[in-house]
């Protein structure tokens, strides 16, 4: 069900398959295939695997200002401030739904998510459409224990330790993270409030800032940051592609993008059931719990909008 | 074992709800826009009633403060008590009207400078006073979205909107007591699913004093007069405002409230 698109920023390899029709499915299958000229791929390019940014091959057609809002269609103007109002009002019970919709399955794919970006004590971190602060905590975390287990060593290979080591352990002066940083950026000012409460009580301070911004202008210098993580919320981007030049631009030469998405069910019987408890729990869960059933209906549409990762090119 | 699970899973597909899109497309492409019957309506598939009703009541025990649920939980269970409501109200007179016309009660539809001109003693100056003495507002009740019907939709949309005439006709306050009351007399007259679980489960919350109280007292009095009562979804109330209290009350049969349930509960 989960794909992790990683590629290095100095080849833009990210590969998107025509948006999901349902008569269509059946024949683009798994294969990449650019004769599917007869799709409109509303703000989505194809990138060929090796030419430099400069010459990528315009699919799009330029006038194309409409684009879809789970499954209704709407000018790309409006998706913003739709998608804008559909997480204002989603903030403050997000955490508790995203439980409920995955039986908590979600911690795991976020923990497995860090567990492939390794990070070491010293890494920049930009965690995009990062709201809650559930990527940066376990950044933080991660981090942490590397920084702590690294000193253990230290420590255990070097038994004399010199006065102004030991005042500094005493001063506390050491950075506990390393120099690691993340910065949590998100275009929605209720999911930021959201993450910050978070922070204060669970007791986050160094190493974290919140950045209110938009994934397709980043408030950021170029070749800033070591790691680029955007955790379930490309596909509430109206014009990916953007958001994807961004990511390069502000990723250092060998940075690396991650991109925790939902993904396509590819077994006709785990997919049947994945479909009656999407389009038929979820709502219900967000209309009981949340009192909100419009915008979860929007989220389990937005997923099964969002183009599929092949597997093969 | 894959021709078992297809054999369960295909009558899964039947709960996508009636006739209309084909296997493929998912519930709501076709309830974008054209699908509606009315503004707000969403719709919903057989399972996704069963999944809303059962929620809804657990959450509506669970946090009583969720009014919405309880709206939620009349939409879901409702169908077949409003059609015979409904036809209750095409019968009479004065409800064939309300159909025809379908007034609104609102802040934006009541004239609140007339009513309060009106005299004492008035069904109107009543339930201006009852609004202001309780501070609660017409235009708190959230608007029908589960009710696959139009014209059932009004029905209930009607019937949440004269609780708060049903509060003044019968003097109870909004305390829970006073709630409860009111929903005994709703169960009886309207025999909707959601007044008779709110009727038979809100006490539970209630201390032991009250309990007896309203055992004893309030629910046999609210239910005789529940009884004796023509259906009060017939009664145009947009149209008595001038109308004495008392002489609505005598009209419909409903008698003083055996004791006073201000501030119980």
């Amino acid at each position: 069900m989960l794909r992790y698109v990683l590629s290095d920023s100095g080849h833009p390899t990210v590969k998107m398959a025509a948006p999901r029709s349902w008569a269509l499915w059946s024949f683009c299958g798994c294969g990449w295939s650019r004769a599917v000229s007869g799709c409109r791929l509303p703000g989505l390019r194809s990138s060929s695997p090796r030419g430099p940014l400069g010459a990528r091959l315009l699919s799009q057609e330029k006038e194309a200002t409409e684009t879809h809002f789970g499954f209704e269609t709407v000018s790309e103007e409006e998706k913003g401030g739709k998608v804008y109002q559909v997480f204002e009002s989603v903030a403050k019970k997000y955490d508790v739904m995203n439980d409920m919709m995955s039986l908590g399955i979600h911690r795991v794919w976020k923990d497995l998510l860090l567990w492939k970006m390794r990070p070491f004590p010293g890494t920049q971190l930009l965690d995009v459409a990062g709201g809650t602060g559930d990527i940066a905590f376990r950044f933080l975390n991660y981090v942490q224990a590397q920084h702590q287990r690294k000193q253990k060593r230290q420590l255990r290979a070097q038994q004399n330790l010199s006065w102004e080591e030991i005042a500094r352990k005493y001063q506390n002066e050491e950075d506990s993270l390393g120099g690691s940083h993340v910065m949590v950026c998100d275009i929605n000012k209720e999911m930021l409030k959201i993450g910050k409460q978070k922070a204060r009580a669970q007791g986050y301070k160094a190493g974290l800032a919140w950045i209110l911004g938009d994934a397709e202008e980043l408030p950021f210098d170029d070749n800033k940051f070591d790691v680029y993580t955007i955790a379930f919320g490309i596909r509430n981007v109206t014009h990916i592609d953007q958001a994807l030049q961004e990511a390069h631009r502000v990723l250092k030469p060998g940075g690396r993008f991650l991109c925790l998405e939902f993904s396509q069910v590819n077994n006709p019987l785990l997919s049947r059931l994945y479909d009656v408890y999407s389009f038929q729990v979820i709502p219900v869960l967000g209309e009981v719990i949340a009192g909100d059933w419009k915008s979860y209906q929007y989220l389990v549409e937005s997923i099964r909008q969002f183009p599929s990762v092949v597997s093969q090119f | 074992m894959a021709t078992l699970l297809r054999g369960v899973l295909r009558p899964l597909c039947a709960f996508r709800g009636g006739p209309g899109p084909p296997a493929g497309v998912p519930f709501r492409a076709v309830s974008h826009g054209t699908g509606l019957l009315y503004p707000e309506h969403i719709p919903t598939s057989v399972l996704q009633k069963v999944l809303l009703a059962a929620g809804s009541a657990g959450m509506a025990l669970y946090d009583p403060y969720r009014h919405d649920m309880v709206a939620v939980l009349g939409e879901t269970t409702g169908r077949r008590t409003l059609k015979v409501l409904r036809d209750q109200m095409k019968r009479d007179p004065e409800g064939a009207q309300i159909l025809q016309e379908r007034p609104r009660i609102s802040l934006s539809t009541l004239d609140m400078g007339k009513l309060r001109s009106l005299p004492e003693g008035s069904f109107g100056c009543a339930y201006l006073h009852f609004l202001d003495v309780n501070r609660v507002s017409p235009d708190t009740r959230a608007p029908t979205r589960f009710v696959d019907d139009e014209e059932l939709a009004y029905v209930i949309q009607r019937y949440r909107e004269i609780h708060d005439m049903l509060h003044t006709l019968l003097g109870m306050p909004t305390n829970i007591l006073g709630e409860i009351v009111v929903k005994w007399f709703e169960a009886v007259q309207t025999g909707l699913p959601m007044c008779v679980l709110s009727a038979l489960f809100g006490p539970i919350r209630l201390s032991a004093q009250s309990l007896q109280l309203l055992i004893s007292e309030l629910i046999p009095w609210a239910v005789e007069n529940g009884r004796r009562a023509p259906c009060v979804l017939n009664v145009y109330y947009e149209r008595r405002w001038e109308q004495p209290l008392q002489a609505l009350r005598q009209e419909l049969g409903i008698t003083e409230p055996p004791l006073c349930v201000e501030g119980l509960a």
